[in-house]
């Protein structure tokens, strides 16, 4: 007994010696790498930015680490750039070693280098990335999923546009990532958003109209009113979301209408349209939501009328049988 | 003699055991915390807040602050909270029946109008005197009751509030700018399932603070304090890290954890007649959704911050730790079916079981197992060198556990960037084992003498307020 509390003294010894060990080389190691970072950055930063921007620069001869540090910067740069600035920083990788190393480096065994392979080619803003992106969106891990999708969204891929939506309804990528993504491709992902919209899983349909709201325009406002009688009251409550978004005049009467939908959720929604849409024949009708329907949907309508006709709520609020929620618009209305 | 060396046998052995097993443990969850850690960091080099800050799926927050006497930090507190950076987010302060000037001071800070708030009633509370909404900041609320306790005042501040997620903080925490973005992070990326999500928990004490945001990071001048900024790297960065990776992460901290508001109704709030109602709300959860076979998870996110005050007197903090004793006690025993029932999954066969013994019955066989040691050595069954050798080992695997939260933490966040601090870290690694440990421990066997006597308070404890750039000495 006594002998292995030695041995457990003795080990313990080791372990504590090792940890501060550990703790000491990881601090220096990240001081050093932190200034030997800032100092190329500083000397670096100005050529990316000259090679984004266009200019009429010569590029010196660079070490290994100094050409992997010039990558990063501009890599950072492409998030935030975009038309010919962005075409440039794909120029600057295209065919490139470290273009060709991320996309080998997508079948690496180690998820988390498929994961940062795919990030990165999202960054160096390639449409040549785009086939073995979208293979990635089927990957084993989340993480490398998650990565293909956001360099799809900024490669602006309208090729991908399908897969994305089908990988939002799946939840094979996280929903915001997803989301972003098809944001991020723009109108190029309308036809298939569009398609989708008429798809027989509600799910998709739901996805589908939703992104219409983020993503659409006039024209499709019909088919966005047809989806407020859809059988799914996730549909209608989306499709009426995406007419308050689009501000759709158009779509008033069928919005007017899902007030007296019998599931509360598309009538909150619908309400909260309205405000958007600055719908005046409404009001009597949201004035009395606001006093009998349930509390998040009384709420939504009251919040409406305060935007919609100011006068009107304030009236109303004055009345005995106001109710709370028409009670705090109206206060808030005169704060 | 014969039944005191029997008695002292036992305890001693049980002693012995139970010490091996609990480091074991601790030994293994460092190391599922080491690599959890490291695919956090690795993910987070691909995930810029950003993206959650751009989303138009990002969910709106009502950020919940329960305060009763807070005067002191009351207004840098809330001045933080408006500052996060969130897309939508509204900030209700819940004035629990405050005997000082907590009121006055958000009154007169925030320019306060009354408001006749819709309220839902959901979850009853104690009567509430009136609604608050800021001139200066439409999105700061306050509503003032009658006292009624801590978790009385969170269940008020869920009936006002207007979002679908609500964040529980303390009222003289701070949270980062960042710390919302990154806590709704998992929530935001699976909507359906993920039902809470928590952040790690700072001590603020030492540190210099700027219009309620922390600008420079230090130790706390008290070394009761940094003691428990070790405590706290332990708890946080291997204990719930490696509870998280299981989904049987049993404590969200009350001071900042974030929840789907219908589901907090859903199960009938925050419960009042115990002094943790957080770790209560958060088993209650795992119980309610497991028994309807839902999936869901419950996550800790280690990035987000949240800085709060330390107690750095004994007496508070004697009172803080048996308070937390107690809450856990009560939890353990509310929620007792859960205890080694399959059903529950690794909650009921690993979490719970864990908590019930190792940390809840843990003070007993600490405070005993010394003694009885002592008396099987002076009964002269043990030898000196084994006791002394024993208590070294008990030292050195404190140190391990400490050591290893400490290179976690410089591994992953690195908080503390003036080199003197971890050097103070590390003494403080050893120092702790002799005398510190056992204290706690002890304050801890004494909150079974209030479970008995069922004493419960709120937990009141004097702020001194947080160190602002203007009374800070200046950098050396």
């Amino acid at each position: 007994m006594l002998e292995a509390l030695g041995i457990a003294a003795l080990t313990l010894a080791a372990l504590s010696a090792g940890f501060l060990i550990a703790l000491v080389a990881r601090r220096g190691a990240l001081a050093r790498e932190e200034r030997r970072r800032s100092e190329l950055e500083a000397r670096l930063r100005p050529l990316a930015l000259a090679l984004v921007a266009g200019d009429d620069v010569e590029l010196p001869e660079l070490e290994a680490d100094e050409r992997a540090m010039l990558a990063e910067a501009i890599g950072r740069l492409s998030r935030r750039v975009t038309g010919d600035a962005r075409r440039r920083v794909a120029a600057y990788f295209a065919g490139t070693t470290p273009f060709d190393a991320e996309l080998r480096a997508l079948r690496d065994r180690r998820a988390w280098r498929r994961a940062t392979a795919a990030y990165r080619l999202g960054d160096m803003a390639c449409g040549d990335a785009t086939p073995a992106l979208l293979d990635a969106l089927a990957d084993s891990d989340a993480d490398v999923r998650a990565a293909a999708a956001r360099s799809l969204g900024r490669l602006g891929a309208g090729e991908a546009s399908g897969a994305l939506v089908e990988a939002l309804v799946a939840s094979s990528v996280p929903r915001a990532i997803a989301f972003r993504a098809i944001l991020d491709v723009g109108p190029d992902a309308l036809r298939d958003v569009r398609r989708l919209a008429a798809d027989p899983d509600p799910a998709l349909r739901a996805a589908a109209v939703e992104l219409l709201g983020w993503l659409g325009d006039a024209s499709d406002d019909a088919l966005l009113i047809d989806a407020v009688d859809d059988p799914s009251a996730e549909v209608r409550a989306r499709a009426a979301a995406a007419l308050g978004r689009l501000a759709s005049a158009d779509g008033a009467e069928a919005l007017t209408r899902a007030l007296d939908d019998r599931v509360y959720f598309v009538r909150l929604h619908a309400a909260r349209a309205l405000g958007h849409v600055g719908e005046r024949d409404a009001v009597p009708r949201l004035l009395r939501q606001a006093r009998e329907d349930r509390f998040e949907s009384a709420r939504a309508a009251a919040d409406a009328v305060a935007r919609v006709d100011p006068d009107a709520l304030l009236e109303a609020a004055a009345s005995s049988d106001a109710g709370p929620h028409l009670h705090e618009a109206a206060d808030l209305l005169r704060v | 003699m014969t039944a005191l060396h029997d008695v002292a046998l036992v305890v001693a052995t049980v002693t012995l055991v139970y010490f091996t097993a609990l480091n074991l443990v601790y030994l293994a969850f460092t190391g599922v915390a080491w690599r959890s850690l490291n695919r956090h960091l690795r993910a987070r080099g691909h995930a810029p807040d950003e993206e959650v800050f751009s989303s138009p799926v990002t969910p709106p927050v009502s950020v919940l602050v329960p305060a009763y006497d807070e005067e002191p930090t009351i207004v840098d507190s809330v001045h933080s909270l408006l500052a996060l950076r969130y897309p939508e987010h509204e900030v209700i302060v819940v004035n629990d029946g405050s005997r000082d000037r907590t009121l006055e001071r958000l009154r007169d800070a925030f320019d306060l109008v009354p408001v006749r708030k819709a309220l839902r009633v959901v979850v009853p509370t104690a009567p509430i005197r009136g609604v608050y909404v800021s001139r200066r900041h439409r999105h700061l609320w306050v509503v003032d009751k009658e006292n009624g306790g801590k978790a009385d005042a969170l269940n008020a501040g869920v009936n006002a509030s207007r979002y679908p997620y609500v964040l529980a903080i303390d009222a003289d925490a701070i949270l980062e700018e960042d710390s919302l973005l990154r806590v709704v992070r998992p929530v935001v990326a699976e909507p359906d399932v993920v039902v809470a999500t928590g952040g790690i928990v700072r001590i603020a004490n030492g540190c210099r603070v700027d219009r309620g945001r922390v600008v420079d990071v230090r130790l706390p001048k008290s070394r009761l304090a940094t003691l428990q900024v070790l405590e706290y790297f332990r708890a946080f960065l291997i204990g719930r890290v490696g509870w998280s990776r299981m989904n049987a992460l049993l404590i969200v901290s009350g001071a900042f954890g974030l929840f789907r508001r219908s589901l907090v109704e859903e199960v009938g709030g925050y419960s009042s007649d115990t002094v943790g109602e957080d770790i209560e709300l958060v088993v209650r959860l795992h119980r309610h959704l497991r028994e309807r076979d839902e999936p869901y998870r419950i996550e800790f996110v280690p990035d987000p911050v949240c800085w709060t005050e330390a107690p750095e007197t004994f007496r508070q903090l004697s009172r803080q730790r048996r308070r937390w004793h107690r809450g856990l006690g009560e939890t353990l025993w509310r929620h007792r079916r859960l205890a080694a029932n399959g059903r529950y999954g690794a909650l009921g066969t690993a979490a719970v079981p864990y908590f019930l013994f190792f940390e809840f019955l843990g003070p007993l066989v600490e405070v005993l197992g010394l003694p009885a040691i002592l008396v099987w050595w002076l009964l002269g069954d043990l030898s000196g060198v084994f006791v002394a050798a024993f208590l070294v080992v008990a030292m050195l695997l404190g140190v391990v556990l400490s050591l290893a939260a400490l290179t976690l933490e410089e591994h992953s966040f690195r908080r503390h960037r003036d080199g003197r601090d971890v050097v103070r870290l590390i003494g403080f690694s050893v120092v702790e084992n002799v005398g510190y440990r056992q204290i706690v421990s002890f304050w801890r066997f004494l909150a079974f003498f209030d479970l008995v006597r069922r004493r419960g308070d709120w937990g009141e404890m004097r702020r001194k307020g947080f160190t602002t750039v203007a009374e800070a000495p200046l950098p050396r």
